[in-house]
């Protein structure tokens, strides 16, 4: 049984007296002298949710690598751990992950001393779809996305993001938001002005 | 021949004023309505040029006239450039009947504050605003495009049945004043202390209705329906071509009919009134200048009201508009005049 809804007809009353349109012209009224509720852009920017999709990074050997998984890629392929420098394995699960493999362009190399590292990690972004599922497949947390998101750029060489870019990001990000709760909308006071206004709660986020 | 001359000279200091304030505040507009049409949509609006944006109205129209002058192939090129002229001189024109204020006494000379106090002065702008569907047939026929065709045809639809019932609609003023002259209908309303829109309500309402029609304003934009024909007749016009005709349509031909409402309905430039006792001036303190204020706040109130119209409504369809056009609005403009006619020996004493 198919429920019919029908829009109630307007009575001659309304009609006569154009009650729709005041209810209308009430409403834009009423929203025309409250605050605005948009962010300037190229003046004002909203922080993006700590799980944004944007461009990639590689944390940094820090002390804080996911145990016992960092050691144990690093005793299997005795990689050369050095603080500061990528936590990359060159397990290259990052690049069979990937949808469109050929954006990943990665290398190691042997040091004097018998240990490995890494020595070319390049992404070319004018191929990636920005789906995430290389930072899914990475063991040791190191390829992660940050919140950059302005990433526009003159010539197609500048979308290649290389290792020491790579590590720069990540150096960043780890200084900023590395400590902040993963959660999906931050309590940036930005973003809660757009929320509050709207009357929506959202409900408690449980760590 | 002095008195000739004086009358010159008058004349010509007359229109440059109007040229001036039409097309300096006509540009203006579009930094109103951007600025309102934000604020309904809880934007702030052009921020960047200028304090608050009010130099954007300047660097819309640098960037205008930088613009490439695109012209379709195979379209026809004289009508094409004539659909602009035919636009912005009759909606321009109407302002030469427009009374900006009473009668006063410069250097001896008595001066009217309009250009010609024609005793037709209404026929003549409901002439000049059928003009309007000459200029937009004309720019959909000559672009040489489906779009700018069916946008024009509509327009050319709406305004042909609208044409009638707003002639209609100010039957009601004029058998009240007596008179066609829009400078001696502002009189007689001061001498018989009675704002037209008091007795003729209805005649105000689908006055309003067959202005937002003939000036192409939501609900009755269907001319340009961005959503369906892009912009119906300027698809084709590029640079200062197509900035001119949103001008004068939207800004131009709103002003004047706004102003010609305020003539008819609002009293011109006579301050509040209490029907048949008198006129309440809450802005006694500016002497001569207290009815020029007046007018321009009733017509700036007037055109405010349709920029808010403008950006709360959703757009009709033709059937429905000229539907409404011919079996409510014309009925209902009969039923007034015959209201009108029983009223007016009570009017008139």
């Amino acid at each position: 049984m198919v429920k019919k809804v029908f829009e109630r007809p307007l009575s001659w009353f309304e009609r006569i007296l154009f009650l729709d349109f005041i209810k209308g012209l009430s409403i834009t009224i009423r929203h025309a002298f409250r605050k605005t509720i948009t962010t300037h852009y190229p003046y004002e920017k909203l922080t993006p949710p700590k799980r944004f999709r944007g461009f990639f990074g590689h944390k940094v050997v820090d002390g804080r690598e996911p145990q016992p998984a960092f050691d144990e890629w690093v005793e299997r392929f005795k990689i050369k751990v050095e603080p500061g420098k990528s936590r990359c394995v060159v397990c290259m699960l990052c690049k069979r992950a990937c949808p469109v493999p050929q954006l990943f362009e990665i290398e190691g190399e042997k040091l004097p001393d018998g240990r490995r590292r890494v020595s070319i990690f390049n992404m070319n972004m004018m191929l990636c779809t920005f789906c995430g599922f290389c930072v899914d497949a990475c063991p040791v947390d190191c390829l992660f996305q940050s919140d950059i998101h302005e990433t526009a750029s003159y010539t197609r060489k500048d979308a290649v993001l290389d290792l020491e870019t790579l590590e720069r990001i990540g150096r960043d990000w780890q200084r900023r938001r590395e400590d902040e709760p993963d959660r999906i909308w931050i309590d940036d006071h930005q973003r809660q002005r757009l929320w509050y206004e709207n009357s929506i709660n959202l409900p408690e986020v449980k760590r | 021949m002095e008195g000739v001359l004086a009358w010159l000279v008058i004349t010509i200091i007359k229109i440059l004023v109007i040229l001036g304030i039409v097309l300096g505040i006509g540009a203006y507009l579009t930094l109103v309505e951007r600025k309102v049409a934000a604020h309904i949509q809880r934007r702030p609006g052009p921020m960047v040029v200028g304090w608050h944006g009010l130099l954007q109205p300047l660097a819309d129209g640098l960037k205008l006239l930088t613009k490439e002058d695109l012209f379709p192939r195979y379209g026809n090129r004289f009508l094409y450039n004539l659909a602009l002229v035919m636009a912005l001189v009759p909606a321009t024109l109407v302002f030469a009947v427009v009374p900006f204020g009473p009668e006063f006494e410069a250097f001896g000379i008595k001066i009217k504050p309009i250009l010609t106090d024609v005793n037709v002065g209404l026929l003549l702008v409901f002439a000049l605003g059928s003009m309007a569907v000459f200029a937009i047939a004309l720019a959909g026929w000559a672009s040489n495009s489906k779009y700018a065709l069916i946008g024009s045809m509509r327009k050319a639809g709406i305004i042909i049945s609208y044409e009638v019932v707003i002639t209609f609609a100010v039957m009601g003023p004029i058998i009240l004043a007596g008179t066609l002259s829009t400078y001696d209908i502002v009189q007689k309303q001061i001498e018989q202390k009675l704002w037209y829109i008091w007795l003729q309500p209805l005649a105000f309402v689908v006055y309003m209705f067959a202005m937002l029609a003939e000036t192409g304003r939501v609900p009755f934009d269907i001319q340009e329906a961005e959503a369906e024909l892009v912009t119906g007749f300027t698809v084709e016009y590029g640079g200062m071509k197509f900035g001119l005709f949103p001008l004068v349509e939207w800004y131009v031909e709103v002003l004047s009919l706004s102003a010609i409402a305020v003539v008819l309905f609002l009293g011109g430039w006579s301050p509040i009134n209490i029907p048949f006792l008198g006129f309440v001036d809450p802005l006694f303190f500016l002497g001569p200048f207290s009815p020029y204020v007046w007018f321009v706040l009733k017509v700036s109130l007037l055109f405010l009201f349709v920029l808010w119209l403008h950006w709360t409504l959703p757009r009709y369809r033709i059937d429905q508009i000229t539907e409404t056009a011919w079996k409510v609005m014309l009925p209902l403009t009969f039923i007034n005049l015959v209201l009108t006619a029983i009223v007016a020996p009570l009017v008139w004493r």
